[in-house]
């Protein structure tokens, strides 16, 4: 291995997209250097606690990856390794399970490890399975945008089959937890196991989107009645029945988290947090297409059940007229995933607000860096669809080749 | 007040009328019930069950001070009408219900919910009985006992026998047992002790390579040909190698050796006009 010279590492400044830039460096094998994260902030700059707890994530599901902090933490050297998965003991799993602790002061949901996850998971060496623990764990969505875990399994996971990756693959919610008081920490515990690797996802070709044949959902009350989860249900069917008559929306009710609160009088202290309730709908049309909305009770609350619910349901139909075979929350998975495929042409009609979207516009360029070849555009056979042509670049699985 | 009045006044002319039928439907029973015992043997006593509605009598006191009403040309409703009718909106619909609790079984498992949530339940149809279909079972049944019969006849001794079936019992119902499963395509037989110590298992070697040798030894000598002696090759097993290790030959002490058959196989790959383009990589 040491007869081929290390790539140069490629140069991204600020703290914008950076899982997204860590895990297409992962994918590639390419070292980057991200510099100038927050550097202008006084008050904290440097990596937040989230970005940290992330690089651990990469640390500990990869092997011989190297990580370097400058002395602010406004520099981060990242030099990926192998994916291993978490079948391999001594890489921080223990029993095929690598327990990932998130620390209280995060104030982002579990998606944003989960998603990630799921971009490094099919190509590890070995089956992955990860148990988001600790005190930092919101598996509602959360006012920084993130989705709630409900969505992960029910929006992103089925993507997967697109691509052949179908086998075993498991998101278990074992405690729920909204955000905490102060939009930070929760106490929720999920675990992720994704075990189907391939060595190339396949080329996928999907043109019409199809209408919405059926909406389902999840309300979560954590720690407050349930009576909410019913008003919730009860808004967002206000809704959603004029337009789509097979609505099903579960309800969950569970107790809040109990995390330890050590003071100075009592160290072992707990106290309960993450209270708050939320719902989650998935929207399926008949050629498979998903289109997901999340909505969650702001810490601060003074928001009503029914409010929310009406919100959420807006929401999905927003989602249901941006068009597309996938939704603004998977396009930069799926694209990436896409673009780690054979070296052939893939399809996928994407809606115009999607594609132009802030975050697939800056995947494509973080993509161009990595030597990813561009994409092709062309309009769809819809008014507000663009069909984008991704060819991949076989880089696939690194792990997997030689076995 | 005028609405309860007004429904009293139909009420009393429902009964009125439903009297009069009662009375020519009793008349023309009686009617039929002569001719028929003319004709044939008297009938039993039946009894006819009353099912004319309460006339209340302080109603009819009260309705007959208004003959306004009576003399309206509203009739009231048809004789349909009258009856209750009962309509039980079932919201409990069973069958349903056990579709929801399903598809939220489904749905709120840990897995990715899959496309086809909705599927039709299955009846299992029990197959109707024919004759034939008796006489087809036994014929295979009995079809089956002499396929084994003839199988496993070899087993069969005069001692053991002694039994009204031809059922193998005791130890030859093991073995039967053993033939039958190898017969299904077992690998080993149920016979063979798996644990022994090492002593013995290289005496029971021993003792079967000697036989053979024997064997071969008296065929030879009485000119009897016997099959050739088999070689037991072992399928060579591609080699579990590290992540990027070479794919060839072994790597030691800084240089790959290559052995004469990592080379022929190169030559051979070469030769073949490189089909196998991309195989090992």
């Amino acid at each position: 291995m040491a007869a081929t010279p290390a790539p140069t590492a490629l140069k991204f400044t600020g703290s914008k997209y950076l899982v997204q830039r860590l895990v297409l460096a992962t994918l590639t094998g390419r070292p980057i250097r991200i510099s100038q994260i927050r550097s202008r902030s006084h008050t904290s700059p440097g990596l937040a606690p989230h970005e940290v707890s992330f690089l651990r994530l990469l640390e500990a599901l990869t092997n011989g990856s190297q990580i370097e902090f400058s002395y602010t933490g406004t520099t981060v050297l990242y030099k990926p390794g192998l994916i291993t998965g978490s079948a391999a003991a001594g890489y921080g799993a223990q029993g095929g399970v690598i327990r990932h602790e998130i620390p209280a002061e995060c104030g982002r949901g579990v998606s944003y490890f989960l998603l990630p996850l799921c971009l490094l998971a099919p190509f590890a060496k070995a089956a992955v399975s990860v148990l988001f623990t600790g005190p930092g764990v919101i598996t509602a969505s959360t006012e920084a945008g993130d989705v709630s875990a409900d969505t992960v399994r029910t929006a992103i996971l089925p993507l997967f089959k697109d691509f052949g990756v179908e086998r075993d693959l498991e998101l278990r919610i074992l405690r729920r937890s909204n955000a905490g008081r102060d939009g930070k920490g929760g106490g929720g515990e999920v675990q992720l196991v994704f075990g189907h690797q391939v060595r190339l996802p396949k080329t996928v070709h999907l043109m019409s989107a199809g209408r919405v044949k059926r909406v389902r959902g999840v309300a979560y009350s954590t720690g407050v009645a349930g009576a909410n989860n019913a008003r919730l249900i009860e808004a967002a069917r206000g809704v959603l029945n004029e337009v789509a008559p097979d609505t099903y929306i579960f309800s969950d009710v569970s107790s809040a988290p109990f995390v330890p609160a050590p003071t100075r009088e009592n160290p072992a202290a707990k106290r309960k947090t993450g209270l708050g309730f939320g719902l989650s709908l998935v929207a399926e049309t008949n050629t498979g297409a998903v289109y997901s909305a999340d909505i969650a009770s702001p810490p601060a609350g003074g928001e009503p059940p029914e409010d929310l619910g009406r919100k959420c349901a807006y929401q999905l139909l927003e989602a249901v007229e941006q068009g597309g075979c996938v939704s603004s929350v998977a396009a930069p998975t799926f694209l990436t995933l896409m673009a780690m495929g054979s070296e052939d042409v893939g399809r996928v009609a994407l809606g115009k607000e999607v594609l132009g979207s802030e975050q697939v516009v800056q995947l494509a360029r973080d993509l161009r860096a990595f030597g990813m070849s561009g994409w092709g555009l062309r309009d769809g056979d819809e008014e507000d669809e663009v069909v984008v042509s991704v060819v991949g670049k076989g880089v696939g699985n690194v792990g997997r080749k030689i076995v | 007040m005028a609405v309860t009045l007004g429904k009293r006044k139909r009420r009393d002319i429902l009964v009125a009328e439903s009297e009069q039928e009662h009375i020519d439907d009793d008349d023309a029973r009686a009617l039929f019930q002569r001719a028929f015992e003319a004709k044939f043997k008297p009938l039993e006593e039946t009894v006819r069950p009353i099912d004319r509605p309460e006339a209340v009598p302080s109603d009819h006191a009260l309705n007959e001070g208004d003959d306004e009403d009576r003399t309206s040309d509203w009739n009231g409703l048809s004789d349909d009408d009258a009856r209750v009718e009962v309509v039980e909106h079932d919201t409990a619909d069973e069958a349903g219900d056990q579709l929801a609790r399903q598809e939220q079984k489904a749905f709120m498992s840990s897995r990715p919910p899959t496309a086809t949530l909705r599927e039709s339940k299955t009846t299992s149809q029990a197959a109707p009985t024919t004759a034939d279909d008796e006489a087809e079972t036994s014929n295979l049944k009995h079809d089956l006992a002499l396929q084994r019969l003839l199988k496993e006849s070899h087993l069969l001794d005069r001692s053991s026998t002694a039994s009204s079936t031809m059922a193998p019992e005791g130890k030859t119902r093991v073995k039967a047992l053993d033939l039958r499963l190898r017969d299904l395509g077992a690998k080993k037989s149920l016979l063979e002790q798996e644990k022994m110590p090492l002593a013995h298992r290289k005496g029971i070697k021993a003792k079967a390579a000697g036989r053979e040798v024997t064997r071969r030894k008296e065929a030879v000598e009485n000119g009897v040909v016997l099959e050739k002696v088999k070689m037991a090759s072992q399928p060579q097993k591609r080699r579990e190698r590290g992540v990027g290790a070479p794919s060839i030959g072994k790597f030691r002490g800084g240089t790959l050796k290559l052995s004469s058959h990592d080379v022929k196989s190169i030559e051979r790959s070469r030769q073949q006009g490189g089909s196998g383009k991309g195989r090992r990589r």
